[in-house]
């Protein structure tokens, strides 16, 4: 039986920019399940919204809106 | 574009729906699409399983998507993944479930798109899960192709096979 990693690599070239755009989603993704992991688990250690908008590069008010309504936190 | 949809392809469309959702997948996506045809017993179903392929084996494939492309960049999502748990927990790199109805990608449109196209290319006024499986086979996805690789099932033959049965 191939694995699924052969299986891709039959069904599309390793330079199939549809494999590669696949692949960039998928890191995608995965970031935003662990910027969800990570944000939950700052808050809870106590940083502020500010002090989490920081670490990740992006405006208090983008981690807020992102973030706040998954925690009911106001 | 649904009113001309048989109870057949309409039962597609809604299994996909629940496809998606044990996936955990945010969308309705081609491969969920091309599952749900798989899992059913229509004209599209039984020329999939003629055509040699096993539709457990097809979703377990499915799955393994991401974790192929992933890896593909070298990253190892098992890794990843033991890792986020030794500090979050069991499951908590999971993708969460998502409560209500799921929309349909742009890609899974399209193949509905094309199912239309492919009915009114085949001179039919109704639409069932054949053409559905011609719509989705018509968007190349790239899960749905890994899928059909896995199992040698050439997309080209599976197309002449939904053709000729059409015409049969």
């Amino acid at each position: 039986m191939a694995s699924p990693t052969d299986a891709v690599a039959t069904a599309a070239a390793a330079d199939d920019p549809a494999v590669g755009l696949r692949g960039v989603r998928a890191l995608r993704d995965l970031a935003d399940r662990l910027e969800v992991l990570q944000v939950h688990a700052a808050r809870d250690r106590g940083w502020s919204w500010q002090e989490v908008a920081e670490a990740l590069g992006v405006s208090r008010q983008a981690v807020h809106k992102k973030h706040a309504r998954s925690r009911k936190e106001p | 574009m649904f009113e001309r949809f048989t109870d057949q392809a309409r039962g597609v469309v809604v299994r996909a729906q629940d496809v998606a959702r044990a996936t955990g997948a945010d969308r309705i996506e081609p491969i969920h699409l091309f599952l749900a045809v798989a899992i059913g017993d229509g004209v599209g179903g039984t020329v999939l399983r003629d055509a040699g392929l096993d539709a457990d084996r097809a979703r377990t494939a499915a799955q393994g998507t991401e974790a192929t492309v992933l890896a593909a960049l070298g990253v190892d999502l098992e890794l990843v993944r033991s890792r986020v748990e030794a500090t979050f927990g069991d499951g908590a790199l999971d993708p969460r479930s998502r409560p209500g109805h799921l929309r349909f990608s742009t890609a899974a449109k399209r193949s509905l798109q094309e199912t239309l196209r492919s009915a009114v290319g085949l001179g039919e006024r109704r639409l069932d899960d054949a053409h559905v499986l011609l719509g989705v086979l018509a968007v190349r996805d790239v899960g749905v192709a890994a899928v059909l690789a896995d199992q040698d099932v050439d997309p080209l033959d599976l197309r002449r096979r939904l053709i000729a049965c059409r015409a049969a």
